[in-house]
């Protein structure tokens, strides 16, 4: 085993330090910009630096002094991660960095910090809740609604979660430091990603035809002639859609991910453009 | 038909467009939402969140993972939505001549943001030694400069798609010969499809996926069929 | 079924590694080869975090991996092998010479380091021990994502990939 663990480091974890409601506030909002100097070098490196800076002034000598100093070089440096649970990150690099912690464990604790914040993130987020919102709302839209009932339903849905998850991970992150691990390996947390991708599922099957059948339908929705599955649809044309999409889409599965769908849409319909404009 | 509210939509491309990665990252910039706006800017929210609903189809297979290069999403939707609501042109081609500019739009776009990137790195290369000295003031110019470039580059991604797409759509609308109907069903195939295999993958690995998926088509089903 | 991709990344464990390739090839397990990680749990632990409770996840160091590569192999389940580093990589191909393929897929900026793509930054103590694997007649490609063309080492290190 690693001979100092930093989870378990040299310096043992000290009470809570004190942080001033506004400097968490500053912390908070400064976060929501966490990327916005994002680059192929220190990819959001300065942007870790920029969310801690507020905590480090509370270092001993304040903002003048050399701790201060050292410690922003140290946050600024290289770092990547998922840029919702990078809370997690300067939350727990913050309080290490108050309780003086040694820069050796800091450095090697954020570094292995990067991977596991960017895949639990990406899986939760990108490849979870992000789809799960936007096939709520086109499940709104194929089931009708108009345009302020399906922006708001996306917003607000996507955003709980997302304001939610910033706010919970710099509590984590601030409340376990450098013991973040524990607190993230929480099953809930491990098997949410599978609970969401089985909701984006059921939500897929419902979402997609009705969002096909209603761009179909056009303006205003035509309602069901009847009761058989393909009027239903709205008529042949959907029914001839839907098969359409079933043919290119299992193409694109099969791919494995080699093909993106949007440049094979692009070439589709600069195809049909040319045709429809020339014939 | 060339009367847009050119202004307005520059400003709302940058605000939605700093949205994908720079602040504040709240999804204001996803398709159903960004088209919708841009449509309701030019008039016609309807048009404009009927873009946004087969481009959000389009988008659901971008995940912004890692470092890759991605469509620019934001500032696409509101160039289609915008286009999408133009008044005066035959709906079922002027939807899916929207959705191939927004496309192509937001490929330029993803090509922008890798330039804005590299743009970055330049500043940051530059204060490397300012920022291994802790300089506050250096960390937070470059945050607040990556954001004033990003504004700047989502208001002329925005600009210069409607200078170009505009007329480009307005002059091939009025020789589109292809059926409302048949018009759609090719662009909400290829959408679908897009966003059908997107899920698939999203998927894999969790076991009795397709069954899931079955159930959801069942409920569909079951809101046009039964009364 | 087989290891998919032997791939080198620095950030070992996250999005474009368990998401872009995991999903489109069905992985059912990686293989982190790390001297420093095997021997470190607190480190391990962080890992686990980043992988789905399906993706089964084995931590080794280069002997070790060496030793134990056929066995998973055999796995029915398509895997990825990952080193953090080239020279890990270096080191299990001269302990297991029966891999043909090695995926650059991240390799950060840091002092001395030249950029070659935006997510590869080599020191030419680092070109030279690729171009030693490439004579060993393994296929050295570089491709972040499934998405983007593999782009051989040549290409990659005469400066035409930028």
């Amino acid at each position: 085993m690693t001979a100092v663990p930093p989870a378990v480091g040299a310096t043992p974890q000290t009470s809570e330090p004190h942080l001033s409601w506004r400097a968490r506030a500053a912390i908070f909002l400064r976060l929501l910009a966490v990327q916005s100097a994002w680059n192929y070098e220190l990819m959001l490196g300065t942007g870790i630096g920029f969310c801690t800076e507020p905590a480090l002034r509370t270092l001993p000598g304040g903002p003048a002094g050399t701790a201060y100093h050292e410690a922003l070089a140290r946050e600024s440096r290289y770092f990547n991660a998922h840029p919702y649970l990078a809370a997690v990150a300067v939350g727990a690099l913050a309080r290490a960095e108050l309780e003086g912690q040694p820069p050796a464990q800091i450095e090697r604790f954020r570094a292995a910090m990067c991977g596991p914040l960017g895949s639990l993130g990406d899986r939760l987020v990108w490849a979870g809740w992000l789809p799960f919102s936007a096939l709520l709302a086109l499940l709104a839209f194929g089931l009708g609604a108009g345009g302020v009932t399906v922006v708001v339903t996306f917003l607000v849905v996507y955003n709980a979660g997302h304001i939610g998850l910033r706010i919970w991970g710099l509590r984590v992150g601030w409340r376990s430091g450098l013991r973040v691990a524990a607190a993230l390996g929480a099953p809930a947390l491990r098997r949410g990603p599978q609970l969401i991708t089985r909701a984006v599922m059921v939500l897929a099957g419902a979402a997609l035809p009705l969002a096909i059948r209603r761009v179909l339908a056009g303006v205003p929705l035509s309602p069901p002639a009847s009761d058989t599955v393909v009027r239903a649809l709205g008529g042949i044309a959907p029914a001839a859609a839907i098969l359409g999409a079933v043919a290119l889409g299992a193409i694109l599965v099969r791919l494995h991910g080699r093909m993106e769908g949007w440049r094979a849409a692009l070439a589709i319909l600069a195809a049909l453009i040319i045709y429809s404009v020339l014939r | 038909m060339m009367d847009l509210p050119l202004l307005p939509l520059v400003a709302l491309g940058a605000f939605l467009g700093i949205d994908v990665v720079s602040f504040p990252q709240a999804m204001i910039s996803r398709p159903i939402v960004a088209a919708t706006l841009g449509g309701a800017v030019v008039g016609d929210v309807v048009s404009g969140l009927f873009a946004g609903a087969v481009l959000e189809m389009m988008a659901m297979e971008t995940l912004p993972v890692g470092a890759s290069r991605y469509p620019e999403w934001g500032t696409a939707s509101v160039v289609g939505g915008a286009l999408a609501a133009v008044p005066g042109a035959d709906r079922s081609g002027a939807l899916v001549l929207a959705v191939f500019a927004a496309i192509a739009t937001g490929w330029a776009g993803g090509w922008s943001m890798y330039l804005l990137r590299r743009v970055n790195g330049v500043w940051a290369r530059r204060a490397l030694p300012a920022l291994e000295s802790g300089a506050p003031r250096t960390v937070i110019g470059l945050q607040a400069r990556g954001l004033a470039a990003d504004i700047v580059r989502a208001a002329l991604v925005t600009l210069f798609a409607l200078l170009v797409w505009l007329p480009v759509t307005t002059w091939l609308l009025p020789h589109w010969s292809l059926g409302a109907t048949a018009s759609r069903a090719v662009l909400v195939a290829v959408a679908g499809a897009v966003a059908g295999s997107a899920a698939w993958r999203l998927a894999s690995g969790v076991g009795g996926a397709p069954w899931y998926f079955l159930a959801g088509i069942a409920a569909a089903l079951a809101t046009v069929v039964l009364p | 079924m087989a290891i998919e991709l032997y791939r080198i990344d620095d950030r070992l464990i996250h999005g474009q590694v368990v998401v872009g390739w995991g999903q489109p090839l069905r992985v059912g397990f990686i293989v982190v080869v790390d001297d420093e990680v095997a021997a470190s749990e607190w480190e391990q632990e962080l890992y686990r975090m980043g992988v789905p409770p399906e993706m089964e996840l084995y931590f080794a160091s280069v002997n070790d991996a060496a030793e134990r590569l056929d066995t998973w192999r055999r796995d029915q389940r398509p895997g990825i092998l990952l080193t953090g580093d080239i020279d890990t990589m270096r080191r299990l191909v001269e302990r297991a010479p029966s891999i043909q393929t090695v995926n650059l897929g991240g390799i950060h900026h840091r002092a001395g380091r030249a950029e070659r793509l935006r997510y590869i930054y080599l020191t030419s103590e680092e070109e030279r021990e690729l171009r030693a694997l490439a004579s060993r007649g393994i296929d050295v490609t570089a491709q972040d994502v499934p998405s983007a063309r593999p782009l051989p080492l040549r290409e990659l290190l005469d400066g035409s990939a930028r």
